[in-house]
């Protein structure tokens, strides 16, 4: 009855066989059926309606969309079933942290081959740009984008004796020194107001207004430079005019200073509007307005549509992707989930340009979009996450106060400085 | 019982009886092979492969998609000088005390009032029991909402006696607080019923016999309940222990979202959470794999510790260098006091 030494290890080699078996190592082939073409994105990245004309059939085609709405972490999963180098979905969606594909991009196919020049014209340029890398291969196609503005509460300015109407906020406070300003106007007249939820928030969204971020794209770091300097003073200076609210983000205080009212203007992207107010504060319905931010345009968030290699049909996918974010389509994306076009010709379109009640009937589509226009477009590298994390967490830092900022930065500076070491990027 | 009928079912006569010699008794027993095969294959690939894939990747930097590239024992020499990596184990350690200790000690005495309980016994069960059938998530997004810097239950609690509030999501003694008392919340009542298993098991003769030699309750308790429960008590702290070396969904809960996923200032950075970060946030998933067979080594050093401190002294454990230890002290009341007492000494010992 006993297993023999040999008879085990036959058995355990046996085992090993039937996994390697299993990983299917050579079969290369993309999800779905042979008229499918298998689509994965995340929740509230596509317009249903949209996604379930296609699921009838794509125009153009013989073929029909098979979409999955991928649950938590999505990154994860996508790269799960690349790294198994099979049943990979033909199109899958890629959010604003694109260049992190990059270093992969030859599991995806060039864009331009499929024919990408041809309605180049009709996207934001600055946008488009963001996904072709640096060997000048198009791996992403545009989706939304994330314009920044100046979100605030028309009463509270009202209370506090300040400019009131957003063309006047933007007279007042055309830089963020001017800003301060007025933050500190505002606070002297309701006490407790805030113009940021934490101190990482206003360093994101400076840096958000930059044409240079942490590299460039020659691979040079630039993350100690004085432009990252000048963002991360900034975000100090807020907090220590006591202009935070030292709400750190994922924690409930971040929604509770929208709900409470203590968030009185916020420096936010275009999608904040849902996400914040509009969800966490219904009440205030009527009460924000929208206007240009001090300090100038800028994006932060946005995603992306890529055709991986082992896509059974690429001029399908192609034709599908560029249907479902045409001028007209990404107009209607807009109204639900509220994804901002990239296509400036959506701009103009009916769907968008309606008063927005919650706005107090602003046409806040205007401001965005003179936003996305003017924003002068910045290089992403595949690094950006790793030099952006420790920046974050010791500002964090400086606003709970355990650091100082020099001590801070410098902490900052030495962990980006091993971790790019090892990831072989200086 | 079936699988046992077949082994000595006519069939398995026949073949013993049969002429042609001995019978083949792997052949007769393919069919019990074959009824645990499926555990044993499905172990195969599901836990053994990517055990050894594991190692194998942890002497690789892989960032998931493209090739992996052999770098020997660089990640371990990269872990062994990380800030971070060393803060993630003091961090653990911490918040792995401050749960354990409160809850064991506290699960103990729920054990004693429910075995002493009259009334209601099955309810005050079920009911200690349920915290750890709730959802992780959800204890710990109330828990969140409860120590919330700004407009948390426990800072307007302490307001409204006066105190001052406490930043608990903030400072790192203070996140430390939060994910162990949300830890303690979940497995009290847990330990509580296995404690009390235990404590069922104890024949009520000892306690009859130690009340008739006029024994209080409390030495009842010191001198019979925990001393006859210590392999129960080895059993609830390796168990916590592993736990508590993996505390990750608390952490990855209360800060995940925000991009750091220690929190502020990392203060509730656990092992588990930084393996995570590192291998699925980074995509550095050689980093993560070195990193979990750190958290591995780990795990067996405290194990034998907790084996150590609690099972190691138990008479009927006594591991042969403690008999050497005991038969060398024997030799030497011997070769002290001469054989007369000797003789005492040796009684002395075995009543041990």
């Amino acid at each position: 009855m006993a297993v023999t030494r040999r008879r085990f290890l036959g058995l355990g080699a046996g085992g090993v066989a039937a996994a390697a078996g299993l990983t299917g190592c050579g079969s290369r082939s993309s999800l779905g059926g042979r008229d499918e073409l298998s689509m994965w994105c995340w929740t509230g990245s596509v317009n249903d309606s949209l996604i379930a004309t296609a699921e009838k059939g794509i125009a153009g085609t013989d073929k029909k969309l098979a979409m999955t709405r991928i649950g938590g972490d999505y990154k994860t999963k996508v790269l799960t079933s690349l790294a198994g180098k099979s049943l990979v979905p033909d199109i899958i969606g890629i959010n604003d942290d694109v260049a992190t594909y990059f270093p992969n991009a030859d599991q995806f196919h060039d864009l331009r081959d499929l024919g990408a020049d041809k309605v180049e014209a009709d996207y934001l340029p600055w946008k488009w740009k963001l996904g072709i890398t640096p060997e000048n291969k198009m791996m992403a196609f545009p989706m939304d984008t994330g314009p920044t503005a100046l979100f605030y509460r028309r009463d509270v300015f009202e209370k506090a004796g300040v400019p009131t109407e957003p063309a006047d906020v933007a007279a007042a406070a055309p830089d963020w020194d001017s800003y301060i300003q007025l933050g500190k106007k505002v606070k002297a007249a309701v006490p407790g107001s805030a113009i940021t939820d934490n101190i990482t928030s206003i360093f994101s969204y400076a840096l958000a207004q930059m044409p240079k971020r942490y590299m460039t794209a020659e691979g040079q770091y630039i993350g100690d430079g004085d432009h990252i300097r000048k963002a991360w003073d900034l975000a100090v200076r807020v907090v220590k005019e006591g202009l935070s609210a030292n709400a750190q983000s994922g924690s409930t205080d971040a929604n509770a200073v929208v709900t409470n009212g203590r968030l009185v203007a916020f420096i936010g992207a275009v999608w904040w509007a849902q996400l914040g107010p509009k969800n966490a504060a219904p009440k205030t319905k009527g009460l924000w307005r929208v206007t240009p931010s001090p300090g100038g345009p800028g994006n932060r968030g946005g995603s992306f549509l890529g055709i991986t290699k082992y896509c059974k049909d690429p001029e399908a996918a192609f034709a599908f992707i560029t249907w479902l974010e045409s001028a007209k389509n990404q107009a209607q994306s807009f109204l639900d989930p509220v994804l901002f076009p990239s296509t400036p010709a959506s701009y103009t379109d009916s769907r968008l340009t309606g008063p927005d009640p919650f706005f107090g009937g602003q046409r806040i589509v205007d401001v965005f979009a003179d936003s996305a226009k003017k924003y002068p477009g910045a290089y992403f590298s595949p690094y950006d996450t790793i030099i952006g994390t420790p920046l974050s967490a010791e500002l964090v830092n400086v606003e709970i106060g355990s650091k100082s900022s020099d001590q801070a930065w410098k902490d900052a500076q030495r962990q980006i400085n091993r971790e790019l070491t090892r990831a072989g990027a200086i | 019982m079936a699988v046992s009928e077949t082994v000595r079912g006519p069939a398995a006569n026949v073949s013993a009886n049969s002429p042609d010699g001995p019978p083949n008794r792997f052949r007769q027993a393919i069919p019990q092979y074959a009824a645990v095969s499926p555990f044993f294959i499905l172990f195969a690939i599901f836990g053994a492969f990517p055990v050894l894939f594991s190692i194998w990747l942890s002497f690789h930097s892989w960032d998931g998609i493209g090739t992996m590239k052999w770098v020997g024992i660089e990640q371990y020499s990269y872990l062994l000088t990380d800030p971070s990596f060393w803060k993630s184990i003091t961090n653990t350690l911490i918040i792995w005390v401050i749960s354990t200790v409160p809850m064991l000690a506290l699960a103990l005495v729920i054990a004693n009032a429910l075995h002493n309980a009259t009334r209601f016994r099955t309810f005050y069960r079920i009911a200690y029991f349920i915290p750890n059938i709730t959802s992780v998530v959800a204890v710990t997004m109330v828990f969140g909402s409860i120590f919330s810097n700004n407009f948390g239950l426990l800072n307007a609690f302490l307001q409204s006696i006066g105190l001052d509030k406490i930043e608990w999501l903030s400072q790192p003694w203070g996140i430390k607080i939060a994910i162990a008392s949300i830890v303690a919340w979940r497995w009290t009542g847990y330990n509580a019923i296995i404690f009390l298993a235990g404590l069922q098991a104890i024949s009520s003769d000892i306690y009859e016999a130690a009340r008739v030699d006029g024994a209080s309750p409390r030495q009842m308790f010191w001198r019979i309940t925990v001393p006859l429960l210590r392999p129960v008590i080895l059993f609830t702290a390796v168990t916590s222990t592993i736990g508590g070396l993996q505390i990750f969904t608390e952490s990855q809960v209360l800060f995940g979202s925000s991009g750091a996923i220690g929190g502020p200032g990392d203060g509730g950075l656990t092992i588990v959470s930084y393996l995570y970060d590192s291998a699925f946030g980074k995509n550095q998933f050689g980093y993560g794999a070195a990193i979990g067979w750190a958290l591995f080594i780990l795990i067996v050093l405290f194990s034998v510790i907790n084996w150590r401190l609690i099972g190691g002294n138990d008479d009927e454990r006594l591991t042969s260098r403690a008999a050497r230890r005991v038969q060398r002290r024997i030799a030497a009341e011997r070769a002290a006091t001469g054989k007369a007492d000797a003789d005492a000494g040796k009684e002395h010992a075995d009543a041990h």
